[in-house]
């Protein structure tokens, strides 16, 4: 006797799901375990260890900062307990966001151009946040294995990677200003094994911008095509050329971006070309 | 036939029985006039796959992180308070005084204060693992797209909670912190000075900055992420909890057909019907 | 249907409406006319009121015990008439044909269509009742009665010919230190004003704070103690300030990166424009501060610097350029 076979029909999406989910019920009704207590001991541990990391971080700032000499602005291992009350009119003081929006700080730094600003403050934010607001409707594919699902685990790993670099460039970043730089200047005498005479010039470096575009001995920052400083010296051009430089870059160095520096003063231009001239080069 | 008889109980059994009906008395007659203890015995006894893992109590360890952060946000604003005005006795303004005061002054109080700061980065940290683990089980699928879309706005509210609180202090990272924050919004094109205005609360940023900041976080955002949290939470018990996908037990396979191995849940295969047109067995419009 | 007379068996049993009135009313407004009186004028209002409360206290009470003294009470019984239903219209059911309700044309206002609209109306009139003075208090106080603080500085004189200072001062005394800003002043010299071509005083007085999104803008350049200069504190009109002498090259910004140069023209970063500026001006020889505004950007330096101003806006929102169209509506400032 003959079969018939019946053409082979595909039930719609919406079918499959509401089938698929309905056998999900079913399955947890035969086969589940009840939520408490197997389920709900696991809840219990994991929020008894949240408890006490929570309760173990505060613990450790409070000791690590006030412990040691009964001072909550010494920083310790956390950090310090309190900072200086609000000044807005400083001028030293460097901003950042706390250490979660640390990606989206450093997202501004990424967009330097004028005309992306807007990109980079709301743009790119609102563009992810509807992204990651209508992703069911994005992917509204059944299969819920990683391993069948090489799109998504791709865009996953790519978000959670950058993020973490996003984030950890912004922790690292530093605009290299004065009220930075100063501290460095210790370092820099021990390094470079500056002599006395070249301290004042070192100072001066430090604290009149010149690592917002020139790196020195792990200091600063290259912006502007400026050039490493850490020795210099080993290109012997001089004091005098030097100064002749730092008075009017562009006489030196046809079509240089820097500004110029004669404003400080002849003395003091002399005090930064010693300092130049004695930097051979980190030991 | 002999007829048993029931023997006796022991004056322990009677004792056991009265203590019995002395403890359900209570919950029997809350019962009878709300219906709260069947709701609470449905959410504690109902069935979750026999296969769940630990990465699924990432979720209610961020609610665990939120709970401490209610309770002790509750702690801490009995002593702050949010004023910008300079302190005569001190020279420092009122409320950054008012956490010293509490950080070094009141009993335990550098422990609140501590699990408060900490706490709130332990939250947004629970947060997105918890979201990156819904990502990974696919758990953001039908029927629970609603669900991810409460979650990621409870994250968002975390975050906008977070970036309230952190002027409270009034120190310097609190307020420059916040003054970025709050241009940001201001480049938004067309309303973003006027949002931005508003959020001042004037041209600059000044007391009644600290003031708006202080009821955005401590009422109108909790007041939304209870409000979703509970949304989140009754989606969860109505839809069930997923089984780890890669599990070879997960709830909701397909079954065997036609001697074939059980087939992963959510995988799509044509449902193929019989030659008399009967939809094989756990197919839609098939019996069960 | 007869009225039913109100005997002794049944007066008990059944509710007795009386036809309505008008002497409760009548009553209820002598009660008020007197307590009005009470307060405004004892002698004439409250007689008045009085009166009018005594002859309607009378007539309704006379009404209200028509029963128990005996008399007829005439009731209007509830007519229901059967009809049969005519086209667009709800016959009455079959089972209530005997006690049928008033036919009533479908496309008429029933009571519950009327009683559903007048819910949601009065439910939407309270809301706005509500909402609109909560919002405008919520909303308004930001972008109205904002001020102008004029800074008194100190004398021109103490401010050097070329040297530049980072000025810090409080702009609105009633707030005390919140309202502490920034600001770099170098004195220009004397320059010529068209206008009255008489010499004036030139300030350059540059805000600090960063046009990408606000951070505090430094000094690039040696200042007090590494220049080996004191700083100058003063005590103002607006409280105390400070002048801290500094020799800049430009000035950077610690937050993205964005670097300016001494007229606050951006030469790298993200900042979308120049550094605003304080308009200023002479006041008894003394220099006194007015509001800032947005410069794009600066021509020249010191006392001829053309400088291209706009209405103070907001940092990271453009003044020129086709981006400044994102931002037509600035709010009020002063």
């Amino acid at each position: 006797m003959a079969v018939v076979q019946q053409p082979k029909e595909k039930p719609s999406r919406t079918d499959e799901n509401r089938a698929g989910f309905a056998r999900y019920k079913e399955d947890v009704k035969k086969r589940g375990k009840p939520f408490y207590p197997y389920a709900m001991f696991h809840d219990t541990v994991m929020s008894l260890v949240v408890v006490a990391v929570i309760i173990g971080l505060a613990a450790i700032w409070k000791w690590s900062s006030f412990g040691p000499h009964h001072d909550g602005t010494n920083p310790g291992l956390l950090g310090p307990e309190y900072d200086a009350p609000a000044d807005p009119g400083t001028t030293s003081f460097v901003p950042r966001p706390d250490w979660y929006f640390y990606f989206l700080f450093y997202l501004l730094r990424i967009f330097k151009w004028p005309e992306s600003v807007f990109l980079g403050t709301v743009g790119v934010p609102t563009i992810c946040l509807l992204l990651l607001i209508g992703l069911p409707f994005l992917d509204r594919r059944r299969e819920r294995r990683p391993s069948a699902r090489p799109v998504a685990m791709v865009a996953g790993a790519l978000t959670i990677l950058s993020m973490g670099v996003l984030t950890w460039k912004g922790a690292t970043a530093n605009e290299a200003l004065a009220s930075e730089v100063i501290r460095d200047v210790p370092r820099w005498i021990q390094q470079e094994n500056l002599p006395p005479a070249a301290v004042p010039g070192a100072k001066l470096f430090a604290t009149s911008g010149c690592t917002a575009c020139h790196t020195y001995a792990g200091s600063g920052g290259s912006n502007l095509g400026a050039p490493d400083l850490t020795n210099i010296a080993s290109r012997n051009l001089g004091i005098a050329t030097q100064v002749k430089h730092l008075r009017n870059p562009s006489s030196v160095t046809p079509g240089s971006p820097m500004p110029s520096f004669a404003s400080l003063g002849d003395a003091r231009l002399h005090q930064l070309a010693i300092f130049l001239e004695s930097s051979h080069g980190t030991h | 036939m002999a007829t048993t008889y029931k023997r006796k109980p022991t004056k322990a059994e009677i004792r056991r029985e009265q203590m019995e009906a002395a403890v359900m008395y209570p919950i029997d007659w809350l019962e009878e006039r709300s219906g709260l203890v069947g709701g609470v015995k449905y959410f504690l006894f109902r069935n979750v796959p026999s296969d769940i893992n630990w990465m699924q109590t990432l979720g209610s360890a961020a609610l665990t992180a939120f709970l401490v952060q209610a309770i002790t946000g509750v702690i801490l604003a009995m002593y702050y308070t949010p004023s910008v005005q300079t302190d005569p006795a001190t020279g420092q303004p009122v409320a950054w005084e008012s956490i010293r005061h509490i950080t070094d002054d009141v009993t335990m109080g550098w422990l609140v204060r501590g699990m408060h700061k900490w706490g709130a980065s332990v939250f947004i940290i629970l947060m997105f693992l918890h979201m990156g683990r819904v990502f990974l089980f696919g758990a953001y699928k039908y029927p629970r797209e609603l669900n991810w879309i409460v979650g990621v706005l409870i994250l968002v509210m975390g975050l906008m909670e977070g970036f309230t609180g952190y002027l409270l202090p009034w120190d310097q990272t609190a307020y420059w912190a916040s003054v970025v924050g709050i241009n940001l919004n201001g480049t938004a094109p067309f309303l973003g000075p006027w949002l931005a205005q508003f959020l001042r609360g004037g041209q600059e940023i000044g007391g009644e900055t600290l003031t708006r900041f202080y009821s955005i976080h401590m009422l109108l955002i909790p007041g939304a992420i209870i409000g979703l949290i509970t949304l989140h939470l009754y989606l969860v018990i109505r839809l069930g909890v997923t089984s780890p996908p890669w599990s070879k037990e997960a709830a909701g396979m397909e079954p065997a057909e036609d001697g074939h191995a059980p087939l992963r849940p959510g995988l799509t295969r044509p449902v193929t019907r019989n030659g008399n047109g009967i939809a094989a067995q756990g197919e839609p419009g098939g019996q069960k | 249907m007869q009225p039913e007379q109100p005997s002794p068996e049944n007066q008990h049993e059944e509710a007795h409406l009386p036809s309505p009135s008008v002497y409760p009313i009548g009553f209820a407004i002598g009660i008020v006319v007197i307590l009005v009186g009470l307060v405004i004028n004892p002698e004439l209002i409250s007689s008045i009121g009085a009166v009018i409360a005594l002859v309607f206290g009378f007539l309704w009470a006379r009404d209200a015990t028509r029963d128990l003294r005996g008399e007829p009470v005439a009731v209007e019984p509830e007519r229901r008439e059967m009809v049969e239903a005519g086209a667009g219209e709800t016959a009455p059911p079959a089972d209530q044909q005997g006690v049928a309700l008033p036919v009533v044309p479908e496309t008429a206002v029933t009571r519950s269509h009327f009683l559903e609209g007048a819910t949601i109306g009065l439910g939407a009139v309270i809301g706005g009742l509500i909402t609109v003075p909560v919002a405008g208090f919520a909303l308004l106080p930001s972008f109205l009665g904002q001020k102008q603080h004029k800074v008194d500085l100190g004398p021109v004189d103490k401010f050097p010919i070329g040297s530049w200072f980072i000025a810090t001062f409080i702009v609105d005394p009633a707030q005390g230190e919140v309202s502490r800003r920034a600001a770099f002043v170098r004195n220009n010299g004397s320059v010529t004003d068209p206008s009255t071509k008489k010499q004036v005083p030139s300030f350059t007085i540059i805000s600090n704070r960063c046009t990408h999104v606000g951070c505090p803008t430094q000094a690039n350049g040696p200042q007090g103690p590494t220049l080996g200069k004191p700083t100058i504190k003063e005590h103002t009109a607006n409280g105390p300030a400070e002048f801290v002498p500094v020799i800049p090259a430009g000035y950077g910004c610690p937050c993205h990166g964005s670097q300016f140069d001494t007229e606050g023209n951006r030469t790298a970063g993200p900042a979308v424009r120049a550094l605003d500026r304080y308009g200023f001006e002479i006041n008894h020889g003394r220099l006194v501060l007015l509001s800032t505004y947005s410069v794009s950007h600066v021509v020249g330096t010191g006392g001829q610097a053309q400088i291209y101003k706009y209405k103070s806006t907001g940092p990271g929102q453009h003044v020129d350029g086709p981006e400044a169209w994102f931002y037509p509506l600035q709010p009020p400032h002063h």
